[in-house]
C-alpha cells in the first residue's frame, strides 16, 4: 500500500508542476530491455504503472508519457556511444552502466545532474549505492539493481563426489574440486569465448586474496598490479586450469551454453552474476548460492564481493523537460529496483520497504550475504575505462589460454595500463 | 556482352567419349563429392530447422526430422521478427538497386557517348571503387551519419551500399552501352533530340538487359552485407536479415531449431530465385568480373 | 554532333549523381579516415593531434595484435591462391570440357556464393560444435574419436577451421569466372592444338590457361584483396578468438572502434587496409604483365 501511495503522490506532484500542458509530453527511454532480457518485466511494469496512473490521476491527456526503445546489449553500447558522440538524436532518459561508461558521457557534458531529483529519496539510497554514479560529488545516475558475482553450486553433483555439504573454506573447495574431477564431473562451467565470464572467476579470487579495497586500488592505479597478492591469486587460477577444474570445451563455449550446462547438471559450480538467481532457484532445492571462500584472511573476509550497483538510469542534458525527466528517471529507478528484486533478476539498489516473501530462495540468500558485506568492488570491465577494460580482459584471456604466467599477467597489466 | 555471346556460340568444344576409364571415374567422384559438400550445409539447415533439440543433439543428427516441428518457424517469425528483417532487407535492396542503376547508367552515358576531355580519367577514377575496401569509410560515415541523424534509418544503408555498388554498375553498363549502335544516337539527334532525349528514348530502353545484371549483382551485395548493417542500424525496426539472424543467434544459443528456421527463411528466397534464374545470375557475376 | 552534345553542363549533370555518391561516400571518408588516424580520439572528447603515433603503436603495442592479424589475413590470401584458385581452375577445366551434368554441377558449385555469409557462418558454427556438431558426430560414428576437436576453440586449429568455410564458399565464384573464360577460348585454337596432337593436359596448359590469363589475374586480385578485407565469416565464427588466434585486420578494427572507443586507431587500420589492397592490386597486375612479356 505504501508504495502505491508514494507513487501516486509523486505523480500528483509531477502533474501539478505541469498541469498547464494540454497534451502529453512524450519522453523517450532507451534501454537494453529486449524480450530476452531478465529485467524486461521490471521495465514494463514501471512504464505501465506510470503511463496508466498518469491517466487516472489527471483524467485527461495532460502529463507525460514514457515510450521505451529497447536495443540488445552489445548493439546498445554502439548505439548510445554514437548518439552521445554526435550529441544529437539522444533520448530523454537512458540506461547506462555505472563508473567509466557513464563517466565518459558526464565528462563530455551530455548528462544532467540529478542532485535535486534524488534529494527527496536520500533515505532510501545509501552512499554505497550512489557511489558508482557520483562524479565530483554530484549524482548523475539513478541506480536500479545491483549485482554481485555469485558462486552457484549443484549439491546433487557434489554428493556424487562424496560431498554432503558445500565446501566452506578454500582448502575444502580445492579438495572438493579434486574429488569432482576424480568422479568425472567438471567442477566449474566457464565461457572461454566471452572474456567477462573469465573475469567472473579471476576477480573473486583477487578479492579473496588482496581484499576488495586492494583490488580497487589496482583499478585506480593507486596500487601496482605487480604485487604478491595478485600473483598468488592468479597462480591459483592457473592451477585450477591445469588441474582441469574448468570445462575442457570452455574455449568454444558462450555464456548461455555454459549456464544451460550448469542448469542441466553437467557442471558442479557456475560462478556468474547474481542476476541468474531466479533461473538457478527455479531448478530446485539442490541448487544453491555460496560465498567464495577466503584465501588470505588478513586482507579479506567471507562476505567481500565483486559487484555493486551497475545498472543505472540517467537523463540527457538535452532532455525535453529536464526537471520532469529527472523526476521520472528517479521514480523508474525505484520501481525497477523493486520489481527486479521481486522477480529475481537482480538485487535491489534501493532500500527494501515492501514485502519480499515472493522473492526466490537463492536471491534471498545472496541478499543476506550481501547485507553482511564489509567490502565490495565493481566488476573490472565496468570500473576501468573502455580501452583499459579491454586490455585488462585481454590479459585475463591470455592467462586462461596459458599464454602468460601469473607473473607476466601482473607485470603486463602495469606496463599497459599506466 | 561479348563474353556471354561467346559462351553461347562456342558450345561443346569436344564431345566426351563414351569409354569409362578409371581417371574419368575419379573425376566424377571428385565432382560429385564436391557437389555434396556444397549441398550438405543447406540440406542440414533445412532438416534441423524442423527438429527439436533432442533430435538435433543426438537422436537424429543428419536424417530427416522424425517429427516435423513447424513451430520453429512460427517462433522465428514471431519472437525472432524474421518477417520484419526480411521486409527491411527488401526495401534496402530495392532502393539501392534503383539508385545504383540510375546513377551508373547516367554516368556511363556521360563517359561513353558524350565526347569530352578527361572522360577516360573519370572512368578510371570510378574504377578505384572496385578495390577500395568497404571498411575505409566506416568511421567517417558513422560520424557523419550520426551528426545528420541518419543512423538507424534505411538511408544509412542505402546511400553507402549504392556508392559501393557504383563502380561495378558503371563497369557493367559500359559493356552493355558499348553494344548499342551509335547510329541510333545520330538518328535520334537528327529527329531533334537533345542529350537527355537520346538518353531517355534511345539508351534507357535498350539498357533493359543491363538492369537485370546490375540489379542481381547489387542485390546480392546488399542482401548479404553485414558490417555496415551491424554498425549503422542498431534499432530493431531497421535491422536487415544478416544482422537479425546474427542477433537471433545470441538469444537462442542453445535452441538450434528456431535458429535453423530463421536461417532457412533468410536463404530460401534467394535460392528459389536462383533455381529459376541461375544462368542470368551467373552471367551477371561473369559480366562484372571479366571486364575488370 | 560533337559540339552540341558536348555541353559541359549536361555532362556534369549526367555525372552528378554518381560523382556525388562516389565522392561523398568513398573519397571524402578516406581523406577523413586518414585525418582521424592522426588523432587520439575516443569519439566524445575533442580529438588530439598526435601525428603518426597511432601507426607506431599499431605495430609495437602488445595488446593490439595488428601484425598478428595481418599475418592471418596474408595467410588466408596465400591459401586462397594456392588451394582455392587451383581447385576452382581444375573444376572449371573439367566442367568446360562438356561433361554430363555440366550445368547442374556449375549451378550447385556456385550456390554457396549466393547464401548470406551470416547464414554460412551460423551453419559452420553448428557443424563445428564440439558436442553436437556434425563433424565430431561423424568422426565419433566412424570410430575416429581421437580426431574430434574443439574446432573453433582450440587455438592451434581455429585459424585453419575458420579458413575452410571462407575458401569453400568462394570456390564456386572463381570457378564460374574461369569456366566462362575457358568457354571463351576460340574453337580454332583448340582444334589447332588437337591437330598438333596435344593431350588434354597439354591443351589446357599451353592453350587454355594462357588464354584465360586476364581472368586468372582478376581472380587472384579478388582472392588477395578479399582475404585482406575478410570480415563477415570470421566475425560470425570466432570474432577473432580464441585469444586472437583468428584475428584479422577488420575484426580488430571493429573491436578497437566499438569496444575500446579508439576511433583514431580504428581509422589507422582502415587506412592501412586501403594501402595494402592497392599495393597488392598493383603488384599482382605487375606480375601478370611481366609474365606476358616472357
Amino acid at each position: 500500500m505504501k508504495k502505491v501511495v508514494a507513487l501516486v503522490l509523486t505523480l500528483a506532484l509531477l502533474l501539478a508542476a505541469c498541469s498547464a500542458l494540454a497534451e502529453k509530453t512524450q519522453l523517450t527511454l532507451w534501454s537494453i530491455a529486449v524480450d530476452s532480457d531478465a529485467n524486461t518485466p521490471a521495465y514494463e511494469k514501471a512504464i505501465d504503472d506510470f503511463n496508466r496512473f498518469t491517466n487516472v490521476v489527471s483524467g485527461d491527456d495532460a502529463g507525460y508519457e514514457v515510450v521505451m526503445e529497447a536495443t540488445q546489449n552489445e548493439d546498445y553500447k554502439t548505439k548510445i556511444k554514437a548518439a552521445m558522440s554526435a550529441g544529437e538524436g539522444l533520448p530523454d532518459i537512458f540506461f547506462t552502466w555505472s563508473m567509466s561508461f557513464l563517466g565518459d558521457f558526464v565528462e563530455a557534458g551530455r548528462v544532467l545532474c540529478l542532485d535535486d531529483a534524488i534529494a527527496p529519496y536520500m533515505s532510501e539510497l545509501s552512499d554505497t549505492m550512489l557511489a558508482n554514479t557520483t562524479y565530483d560529488g554530484k549524482h548523475y545516475g539513478v541506480p536500479m539493481t545491483m549485482n554481485v558475482v555469485t558462486l552457484f553450486a549443484n549439491l546433487d553433483l557434489l554428493k556424487k563426489a562424496g560431498w554432503d555439504k558445500a565446501p566452506e573454506n578454500f582448502d575444502e573447495l580445492v579438495k572438493c574440486c579434486d574429488d569432482l574431477v576424480a568422479a568425472g564431473i567438471v567442477p566449474f562451467g566457464v565461457a572461454g569465448k566471452e572474456a567477462w565470464c573469465l573475469s567472473e572467476y579471476t576477480e573473486p579470487l583477487l578479492v579473496k586474496t588482496i581484499g576488495a579495497d586492494g583490488l580497487k586500488a589496482c583499478y585506480t592505479g593507486e596500487a601496482d598490479w605487480n604485487q604478491e597478492g595478485v600473483i598468488k591469486a592468479m597462480t591459483i587460477f592457473t592451477d585450477f586450469i591445469q588441474k582441469n577444474y574448468f570445462d575442457p570445451n570452455a574455449s568454444a563455449l558462450g555464456n548461455e551454453e555454459v549456464k544451460q550446462n550448469f542448469l542441466a547438471g553437467k557442471t558442479a559450480f557456475y560462478q556468474n552474476g547474481s542476476w541468474n538467481c531466479g533461473e538457478v532457484a527455479a531448478k530446485g532445492e539442490n541448487f544453491v548460492a555460496i560465498p567464495f571462500p577466503v584465501i588470505d584472511e588478513t586482507k579479506s573476509s567471507l562476505y567481500q564481493f565483486v559487484g555493486g550497483p551497475n545498472d543505472t538510469l540517467a537523463v540527457t542534458a538535452t532532455a525535453k523537460d529536464p526537471e520532469a525527466a529527472a523526476k521520472i528517471a528517479v521514480l523508474f529507478g525505484r520501481i525497477i529496483s523493486r520489481e527486479g528484486n521481486l522477480i529475481g533478476s537482480g538485487l535491489p539498489a534501493w532500500a527494501v520497504n515492501y514485502k519480499t516473501n515472493t522473492v526466490n530462495r537463492v536471491s534471498k540468500s545472496v541478499a543476506e550475504m550481501v547485507a553482511k558485506s564489509d567490502g565490495m568492488v565493481l566488476f573490472g570491465d565496468n570500473f576501468l575505462s573502455a580501452d583499459a577494460a579491454n586490455t585488462y580482459l585481454e590479459f585475463i584471456t591470455q592467462l586462461f589460454a596459458g599464454d602468460i604466467t601469473a607473473e607476466e599477467f601482473a607485470q603486463g597489466l602495469d606496463a599497459e595500463l599506466k | 556482352m561479348s563474353t556471354i555471346s561467346e559462351t553461347k556460340q562456342v558450345g561443346r568444344a569436344r564431345t566426351a567419349g563414351n569409354k569409362i576409364t578409371p581417371s574419368k571415374v575419379l573425376i566424377y567422384f571428385i565432382l560429385i563429392l564436391w557437389a555434396l559438400i556444397c549441398l550438405f550445409p543447406v540440406y542440414w539447415m533445412l532438416t534441423f530447422s524442423l527438429k527439436d533439440n533432442a533430435e538435433i543433439f543426438g537422436a537424429n543428427v543428419i536424417g530427416l526430422p522424425n517429427n516435423w516441428l513447424w513451430s520453429n518457424y512460427t517462433e522465428a517469425l514471431k519472437t525472432g521478427r524474421m518477417d520484419l528483417y526480411f521486409l527491411n532487407s527488401f526495401i534496402v535492396a530495392v532502393a539501392t538497386i534503383l539508385i545504383t542503376l540510375i546513377a551508373s547508367a547516367m554516368a556511363t552515358y556521360a563517359m561513353t557517348r558524350l565526347v569530352w576531355k578527361g572522360r577516360e580519367t573519370m572512368n578510371k577514377f570510378f574504377m578505384l571503387g572496385l578495390t577500395i575496401p568497404i571498411h575505409a569509410a566506416i568511421v567517417p560515415l558513422y560520424v557523419v551519419l550520426g551528426k545528420t541523424h541518419l543512423l538507424n534509418s534505411y538511408t544509412a544503408l542505402v546511400i553507402p551500399y549504392s556508392a559501393f555498388s557504383l563502380a561495378m554498375g558503371i563497369l557493367i553498363c559500359t559493356g552493355f552501352m558499348g553494344d548499342i549502335p551509335y547510329d541510333l544516337d545520330e538518328a535520334a539527334f537528327l529527329d531533334g533530340c537533345g542529350v537527355w532525349g537520346i538518353f531517355g528514348r534511345v539508351i534507357v530502353p535498350l539498357m533493359v538487359p543491363a538492369v537485370a545484371t546490375v540489379g542481381i549483382y547489387t542485390f546480392l551485395q546488399c542482401w548479404n552485407e553485414l558490417m555496415f548493417a551491424t554498425i549503422f542500424n542498431s534499432k530493431e525496426a531497421y535491422k536487415t536479415l544478416p544482422v537479425g539472424v546474427q542477433g537471433l543467434f545470441g538469444q537462442y544459443q542453445t535452441k538450434w531449431g528456431p535458429v535453423g528456421a530463421a536461417l532457412t527463411i533468410a536463404t530460401v528466397p534467394t535460392l528459389l530465385v536462383y533455381v529459376f534464374l541461375s544462368k542470368r545470375i551467373q552471367d551477371s557475376f561473369i559480366a562484372g568480373a571479366v571486364k575488370g | 554532333m560533337k559540339k552540341t552534345l558536348g555541353y559541359k553542363v549536361n555532362i556534369f549533370l549526367f555525372l552528378l549523381p554518381a560523382l556525388f555518391l562516389f565522392v561523398a561516400v568513398l573519397i571524402a571518408p578516406i581523406a577523413m579516415s586518414f585525418y582521424y588516424s592522426l588523432q587520439n580520439w575516443n569519439g566524445l572528447k575533442t580529438p588530439e593531434f598526435i601525428g603518426f603515433q597511432n601507426y607506431v603503436e599499431l605495430f609495437t603495442s602488445g595488446s593490439i595484435k595488428f601484425t598478428w592479424a595481418l599475418k592471418n589475413a596474408l595467410l588466408l590470401a596465400l591459401f586462397s591462391t594456392i588451394i582455392q584458385l587451383p581447385f576452382a581452375l581444375w573444376l572449371a577445366l573439367k566442367l568446360a570440357k562438356g561433361i554430363r551434368g555440366e550445368r547442374a554441377f556449375l549451378s550447385i558449385y556456385f550456390m554457396p556464393v549466393l547464401i548470406s555469409t551470416v547464414v554460412i557462418g551460423q551453419l559452420w558454427l553448428k557443424i563445428y560444435n564440439p558436442d553436437y556438431g556434425v563433424l565430431n558426430v561423424a568422426l565419433r560414428a566412424l570410430g575416429l574419436e581421437s580426431w574430434c576437436q574443439i574446432w573453433l576453440g582450440d587455438r592451434k586449429i581455429a585459424l585453419g577451421a575458420a579458413f575452410v568455410p571462407i575458401l569453400w564458399q568462394y570456390v564456386g565464384y572463381h570457378m564460374l569466372l574461369m569456366y566462362a573464360g575457358v568457354k571463351g577460348v576460340p574453337p580454332e585454337l583448340r582444334e589447332a592444338g588437337m591437330l598438333d596432337g596435344c593431350t588434354d593436359g597439354q591443351l589446357n596448359r599451353y592453350i587454355v590457361i594462357p588464354y584465360i590469363k586476364p581472368i586468372l589475374r582478376v581472380s587472384v586480385i579478388f582472392a588477395v584483396t578479399g582475404s585482406l578485407k575478410s570480415f563477415d565469416l570470421i566475425y560470425v565464427l570466432t570474432n577473432g578468438g580464441p585469444v586472437h588466434a583468428t584475428e584479422v585486420p577488420s575484426t580488430l578494427m571493429i573491436s578497437l572502434l566499438f569496444k575500446r572507443n579508439r576511433y583514431g586507431m580504428g581509422s589507422t587500420i582502415a587506412v592501412m587496409l586501403i594501402l595494402l589492397c592497392f599495393f597488392f592490386a598493383i603488384v599482382i597486375n605487375a606480375v601478370f604483365r611481366k609474365e606476358k612479356v616472357v
